[in-house]
This record gives structure tokens, C-alpha cells and sequence, in this order.
């Protein structure tokens, strides 16, 4: 009984994570792709706020430009990140992923920041990244930055395992326009465009729209699941103006967004689910002699309904959900000589989220925060930096309070600081080698949704149950070090890394064990509340080994991570008190290979994927949360592309075409999806 | 304390300059002059400094001609190529960019001294010109790309960059 309900619950909407977020370093203002071009690699800004060279950070840290981009067999974000080292990528559904760094698998995996060109993409309510919900399609993206490891001195909560920083394109001098159109098996059809049109002298314009199709994998018999189980949709558009006055640059934009999928909810129960997101923003940049400054600011609305399409069942439940995220972030970065470089920032946030299926009608919190990082040179072959970051919550609850009251209104009135820091010393040894030692500590929050989410158990019981947020809940803290050590030989470049995560108090929603940990309220009308809770520690370790390099026209990259996980969480034992298992749930061996070869008219491009078995949780249609094996599986994608004219190629790509069942590392078996398209450029 | 630190850490390491090139890796040096600030625009011409009769000087301009063709885009400008001899270094003060060739080396404290009247931003891949003050900007060339500016050749050719491209390059 106990399963069926929490099943009801979780279904709308249930479980969840932390959240929260940051503004990026310095948004738009450096030109990513002329600084690529002259030094030869990929630059980016996302470890300590001013460009680096991709080789000279003091940070792991993967970036995969538009080259790699557009030969890539993937069709999304976490497609591309899955094959490389230090990374999980969890397809559990066709259109629900979750990318999660070193460890910690879970659905709504909130300890990853992303990023779009400095505006956060990650939905502050559950704290998740809906990945079909990014507002940017893959023509228009200039680099994809995966920092591993706490970055959270910069970027403040949420980068508690890691960053993804998705850049875009400037628009060039002259009018230019992409359009791709693909079609394939299961349903699936992509059409997307891009335009960048010059207004004048100094202004640009940019805009983008897509849209996406696809039908939901085949489930395994025995998962439970609603009835119908909706497709795959996705539609976006978005636009921006950008100016440039001299040594400032002013920027506009918005976009929206669309999307329907099922998903696996922090509780594991599949839900189907309907996004609809928003956002406005503006930024300026000036650059100095002694520097840069920027002022940057954003609202995300986001509407988000839980259960539609049959998800609740007979009981014709659901949980919408508004939630509101401004933000606005001021950052100045001094070059304090030929070498070393003083970053400060402030940061000013209000997350608010609205609904029926919460303590009260409003939960809120606002934000503040002040950063400083300190970049110095002491000798020419050796770095040191050092970041930290106060942060100040307050939160709050308005309107409405939901009854019976489950907590006192005062619980709400709460707030608390956190101080997040990284440091890293990098030397330089010889003339290709460069030792690195880096950590530090960042935090999750708990999400608007773990503070204060309430919706009654819709199956009739003796006691009704409620499965409720905790105002109490306290951040996640992620502390992290690492070890790193690269070599370059010639064109060759090797890559060796241990790291060490541990995550304090990680808050997980309830299971389908919940007689234990239920508590009574002895009101009028009694009532059993099952809370989102801190249920313990864990921590993960292991290495990263990596090697990447070019001959001709071929390029090549290997890398294999282990991973292990240790901790003292609430146990897996039936019934299953709580949804989150990481040492159950990530892999311990993972290695990818991954072959390009461009000569011109042809390409062709293809990654082979190892991992090793994992055991992932789903609700059985006996409405018990069991733990189902996912094989270890060999996933082969390939690409291959014929170019007509400079303008006009031919594609044909595949996804596991191995049709490894533990491919997506989901209780759903993973298929294979073929397809083939055209890309027209203008 | 800075030497002292140094001692302790690169103990052991090997120290050794990266060489730059004889001939100047010009889609580079193109590239550099795009981070002018304020940013040139238009038809912009650029100077060859060369020294006639000497064979490396000769061989590096005609590279560099070979490598810019009719004309090189950097950012909103293109830049048109004239050979400028050593011999007549007056003129170059109708230029705001220049490539210095190879072979000049004795000649680097009068270009230097030209290219500071005029307001010209020296490029070179001969690295002691730039160490010397004398280049503003020095490309090295290999499997990885270094770029030196040296800020007082800079200021004596009132040339500014943007400031992400300083944090990239080697100031010294």
C-alpha cells in the first residue's frame, strides 16, 4: 500500500535535489572563436574567469568545439559529453538525460551547473537540467565547456560536481544562414535553422529556431509506466541583438522554449511531463587597458506540468509548477600584471516558484554573493590560484498555506551562508609537462521543490499521506580533489587524473520504503508526512586516463575511467526507503574510442562506448521500487558525410548501432536510432 | 621571493626558450592585428620591412606575400602588403602594421625607431627583436603557438590589444 501511494505521489512530481546557480564569468564579450583561431586550441574562461588556452587550465576540463560538433554522430548535449573521460550520461528515456560528473548517477541530477552563454539553463524548482529544453540548437554553438569538479567560487551553488558552459557563435561580418533537416527511425525528424544578419556597422542580429520529434523507446515488461506514454516534442526559438561601441558591447536576447517527454522523476516513477520555458536578457561588456568589466542580468520563466497524459492515473492529479529565476551578476577582471589577474563579483538572485502542490502558495528565497579570485604567476612555470565565494540565502514562504500545516510557517523564515572555495597550483615540468593539484568545495541546494513541496498521497488509505519538502534541509556540500598530470608529444596529447568527491547530507527523495520513515501529525484530521531528506554521505574516487591526437586528416581519442563509490546511505535493502543508490547506479569501469577522419568532401566520424553494468531503480507494475540490472554494453555511433558543394552535405548518422541493451544506462534497453539529413549553409 | 619559489619548483625541470621560426607564420600574425584596438576597418596597407640583398629577408617576404596574396582579412580589415627596404625606412610611417623579416636583425634599432615615429605595430618572428624592445609583437611557431608582446615597444608605438588577447599571449 505504502508502494501505491508514494507511486502516486512521485509521479507528480516527487522527488528531487538541490539546485540553484550563478551567473558565468564574463558572458559574451570574449571572442571565442578568433582566440581559438590564433592560438590554436580552444579558449575558455570557465575556471578562473579570464582566457585560458584549453591545455594551460588548472582544472579538468573538456571542450568540444563546433568542428567536433558538427562530425559528431550525437544530436544532443549529453551525446556529445558521453565519450569522454569522467563523465556518466544516462539516456533513461528518448528524451530525458542526465549527465553527471565522477560519480553520484541519479535522475534530476542537480549537482551539474549548464550554462548558455552565461545564463543558467539548470530549473532552479527540482534542480535539473532538461536537455531538450536549452532555448540553442547545436548549429549555433561555438564550444561546449565541461569543467569536472566543484566550480563553485566561480559560479556559486549547484556547480557542486561540475559546469557545462555551452557557448555560442558570434555572428560574423557578413549574413549568414544554416539549416539542418533530418529524418530517421522511431519517429524521429529534426529540423533546425540559424541566421546571423548584420544591421549596420556595429550591430548584429542572430536567431535560431528547432524542432524536434521523436517516439519514446520500447519499455521492458514488467516496468510500470502511465498509459499513454507520450512522445518525444521539443520546439524552440530564440533570437538576440548584439552591438558593439568601440571597446563595449551591449547585448539583447530571449528565447523560448517547449517541451514534452516522459521522464524518470527523482522517485523513479515515470511521469510524463510538458515544459514550456521563457527568458529575457541583457548584458554589457567593456574592456580596458587594466581589464574588463560586465553587468549581466536575465529572467527565466518557467511553466512545468507533472502528470499529464495519463501519468496520474484514475486520480486526475497533477502538479504544475511556475517557477521565476532573475538574476543579475556584476564582474570586474584585473590585470594586476603581465601575468597575474584579480577577478571580483556580485551576484544578486530570486528564485521563486508558485503552485497548488506546495507548503503554502509561494516558496522563494533571494540570493546574494561576493567572489574574488586571485590568479598569480609567481615564476613563468608555475600558477597559483585561489577562489572563494560567499553566498547568503534567505527564504521565505507567501500566501495560502496549504492545510493541515505540516511545518510551522516560521520554519520558512530561514537563512543561512555558505562559503565556497577552489585553489590549484599548476607547475610546469620540462617543456611538454604540466603537473596540476586542484579541489576545493562547492554545494548543492536543496531545491524550491525539496523546501516545500506538498501533495497528498491521491490513493485512499486508513491515514492520508503526504509527501512533503523539509524547510530544514541544509546545502550539500561537495568537497573534491585531484591529481593531474598532461604531456604533449608532437600532436599527441596524454592526460592522467585521480580524483577524490566527497558529498556530505545528499538530500533524496522518499522511496517506496516509507513506513519507517513516516511521521504523524496528530492533527484534527490525523496525516503521515514522507519528507524529502538528508539521508547521508557518500564518496566517489578514481582515475581518468586520456589521449588525443591528429594524423593528417585523421584524429583520434581514447580515454577509460574507474570509478568507485563508497558511502553509508540508507541501503537498498526492500522496501527501498529512499530512491538514490550512486554505488549501485554509476559505473565503475568506463572507456570510449572515438575516430574522425575529414578529406575534404568526405567525413566520417565514430565512437565506440564501453560501461560497465550498473543496477538503475524503476517501480515494477506491482508498484514496488526494485533495482533492475543494466548490462555492461559495447555502443557503437558513427557518422558519415558527403559535401556536394561548400553549401550543401549529405549526412547519415547512428546511435548504438551495436544495439547494446545498457547503452543509455537505463532500465529501459536501449535501440538503435538511424537517420539522415541534409545541412545547407547560406 | 619570486626566485626562490622558482628554485624550488623548477628544480629538475628543463628551461629552454621555444625557438620561433625563421619565416613568420603570417595567418598568425593576420589574426594578431585583428586585436588591435580600436579595430582597424577597411583597406589597410602593411608593410614588408626588408633588407635587400640578404637571401633569408627576401625569402621571408616573398612568404609572407605568398601567404597574404591580394589582400588578408583581419577582423573588419584587409590588409595590402608593400615591400619597405631598410634603406628607406621614412616611409614607413604610412603604414599601421608592419612585418619585419628575418635578416634585419641589424637593422631592428632603426626600424624600431621608424616604427615609433609612425605609429607602427612591428611583427616578427625573430624573438629578439622582441625581447630587445626594439618588435612589438614576436610569433614563434611549432606544435604550439606562442606570442610575445613586448609593452614598452607597444607604448612606443601607441598600440593597444584587448585585454583577452593580452591574457593569452606573453607579455613581457
Amino acid at each position: 500500500m505504502a508502494a501505491l501511494l508514494l507511486c502516486r505521489t512521485l509521479a507528480l512530481g516527487a522527488v528531487l535535489a538541490p539546485l540553484a546557480a550563478a551567473v558565468p564569468a564574463s558572458a559574451q564579450a570574449v571572442d571565442y572563436s578568433a582566440l581559438e583561431a590564433m592560438v590554436g586550441e580552444p579558449v575558455t574562461t570557465s575556471v578562473i574567469g579570464k582566457p585560458q588556452r584549453a591545455s594551460e587550465v588548472a582544472a579538468s576540463v573538456t571542450i568540444i568545439t563546433a568542428e567536433q560538433i558538427a562530425r559528431s554522430p550525437a544530436r544532443d548535449v549529453p551525446g556529445l559529453l558521453k565519450g569522454y573521460a569522467g563523465v556518466d550520461v544516462n539516456r533513461w528515456t528518448a528524451g530525458q538525460s542526465d549527465v553527471a560528473v565522477r560519480g553520484g548517477v541519479q535522475t534530476y541530477n542537480a549537482r551539474l551547473l549548464v550554462l548558455v552563454d552565461g545564463r543558467q539553463v539548470y530549473l532552479d524548482h527540482y534542480g535539473l537540467t532538461d536537455w531538450n529544453l536549452l532555448g540553442v540548437q547545436l548549429e549555433e554553438i561555438q564550444q561546449i565547456e565541461l569543467v569536472r569538479g566543484p566550480a563553485a567560487a566561480l559560479f556559486g551553488f549547484n556547480a557542486a560536481s561540475g559546469v557545462v558552459n555551452i557557448i555560442t557563435k558570434r555572428g560574423g561580418d557578413a549574413a549568414s544562414a544554416h539549416v539542418t533537416a533530418a529524418a530517421g527511425d522511431h519517429g524521429v525528424s529534426r529540423l533546425a535553422g540559424t541566421a546571423s544578419l548584420p544591421l549596420g556597422g556595429t550591430v548584429r542580429a542572430r536567431l535560431s529556431a528547432g524542432r524536434l520529434r521523436e517516439d519514446e523507446r520500447r519499455l521492458r515488461d514488467g516496468l510500470l509506466a502511465p498509459t499513454p506514454i507520450v512522445d518525444v516534442s521539443a520546439d524552440q526559438v530564440a533570437g538576440e541583438l548584439s552591438a558593439r561601441f568601440g571597446a563595449s558591447e551591449a547585448t539583447l536576447g530571449g528565447s523560448h522554449a517547449s517541451n514534452e517527454q516522459i521522464e524518470y522523476l527523482p522517485s523513479q516513477l515515470l511521469s510524463n511531463q510538458r515544459y514550456r520555458s521563457s527568458n529575457v536578457r541583457a548584458g554589457l561588456t567593456h574592456d580596458t587597458a587594466w581589464g574588463g568589466a560586465s553587468l549581466n542580468g536575465y529572467v527565466n520563466w518557467l511553466n512545468a506540468d507533472y502528470g499529464i497524459e495519463g501519468s496520474d492515473g484514475v486520480n486526475r492529479v497533477s502538479a504544475p509548477i511556475d517557477n521565476r529565476l532573475v538574476a543579475v551578476k556584476a564582474a570586474a577582471l584585473y590585470r594586476l600584471d603581465t601575468d597575474d589577474t584579480l577577478r571580483i563579483g556580485g551576484e544578486y538572485r530570486n528564485s521563486r516558484m508558485r503552485g497548488p502542490a506546495q507548503f503554502a502558495e509561494t516558496i522563494a528565497y533571494d540570493v546574494g554573493s561576493f567572489d574574488a579570485m586571485l590568479d598569480l604567476h609567481p615564476i613563468e612555470r608555475v600558477g597559483v590560484s585561489a577562489a572563494a565565494r560567499v553566498d547568503r540565502l534567505w527564504l521565505g514562504q507567501s500566501g495560502a498555506i496549504v492545510q493541515p500545516a505540516l511545518d510551522d510557517p516560521a520554519a520558512f523564515d530561514r537563512a543561512f551562508t555558505r562559503l565556497s572555495f577552489n585553489a590549484a597550483l599548476v607547475v610546469q615540468t620540462g617543456a611538454n609537462g604540466r603537473l596540476r593539484l586542484n579541489g576545493g568545495r562547492g554545494y548543492q541546494l536543496p531545491s524550491l521543490v525539496s523546501f516545500g513541496f506538498r501533495l497528498p498521497l491521491a490513493a485512499p488509505t486508513p491515514v492520508p499521506i503526504v509527501v512533503t519538502g523539509s524547510p530544514r534541509l541544509r546545502p550539500v556540500a561537495v568537497w573534491s580533489g585531484e591529481l593531474g598530470y598532461t604531456h604533449a608529444l608532437g600532436a599527441t596529447r596524454l592526460e592522467a587524473t585521480a580524483f577524490y568527491t566527497r558529498t556530505d547530507d545528499a538530500i533524496a527523495s522518499p522511496g517506496d520504503g516509507l513506513g519507517p520513515n513516516l511521521e504523524l501529525f496528530l492533527t484534527p484530521s490525523p496525516v503521515l508526512a514522507a519528507r524529502f531528506a538528508a539521508v547521508g554521505d557518500y564518496a566517489t574516487y578514481g582515475t581518468e586516463w586520456q589521449a588525443s591526437g591528429r594524423v593528417a586528416a585523421l584524429d583520434w581519442r581514447v580515454n577509460y575511467t574507474w570509478t568507485q563509490t563508497d558511502g553509508d546511505l540508507t541501503g537498498t535493502a526492500l522496501p527501498v526507503p529512499y530512491a538514490l543508490a550512486p554505488r549501485a547506479t554509476t559505473p565503475r569501469h568506463k572507456a570510449n574510442v572515438a575516430l574522425g577522419y575529414d578529406g575534404g568532401r568526405w567525413y566520417a566520424s565514430g565512437l565506440a562506448r564501453y560501461t560497465a553494468a550498473t543496477r538503475q531503480f524503476a517501480f515494477s507494475t506491482t508498484q514496488q521500487l526494485l533495482f533492475y540490472r543494466v548490462d555492461d554494453a559495447v555502443a557503437l555511433d558513427a557518422r558519415g558525410g558527403f559535401r556536394l558543394t561548400p553549401a550543401l552535405e549529405l549526412f547519415v548518422a547512428g546511435e548504438n548501432l551495436s544495439l547494446a541493451a545498457g547503452a543509455t544506462g537505463s532500465p529501459i534497453p536501449a535501440d538503435r536510432r538511424v537517420r539522415g539529413g541534409v545541412r545547407v549553409t547560406l | 621571493m619570486r626566485e626562490l619559489i622558482g628554485a624550488a619548483v623548477v628544480a629538475g625541470s628543463v628551461v629552454a626558450p621555444l625557438p620561433l621560426r625563421a619565416e613568420l607564420n603570417v595567418p598568425i600574425a593576420v589574426r594578431v592585428v585583428s586585436f588591435l584596438q580600436p579595430p582597424l576597418s577597411g583597406v589597410m596597407p602593411a608593410a614588408i620591412v626588408v633588407a635587400p640583398g640578404n637571401a633569408a629577408s627576401m625569402a621571408d617576404a616573398a612568404a609572407i606575400e605568398r601567404s597574404l596574396g591580394g589582400g588578408a582579412a583581419a577582423g573588419k580589415a584587409t590588409l595590402r602588403t608593400k615591400r619597405v627596404p631598410v634603406t628607406a625606412l621614412d616611409s614607413l610611417s604610412g603604414y599601421r602594421v608592419a612585418f619585419v623579416t628575418a635578416g634585419t636583425r641589424d637593422d631592428q634599432g632603426a626600424i624600431a625607431a621608424a616604427a615609433a615615429r609612425g605609429s607602427v605595430v612591428t611583427i616578427t618572428s625573430d624573438d629578439a627583436c622582441v625581447q630587445a624592445a626594439r618588435c612589438v609583437v614576436g610569433i614563434g611557431s611549432g606544435a604550439r603557438v606562442q606570442i610575445t608582446v613586448n609593452r614598452a615597444a607597444a607604448r612606443a608605438a601607441n598600440a593597444r590589444f584587448g585585454s583577452a588577447f593580452l591574457m593569452l599571449v606573453k607579455e613581457i
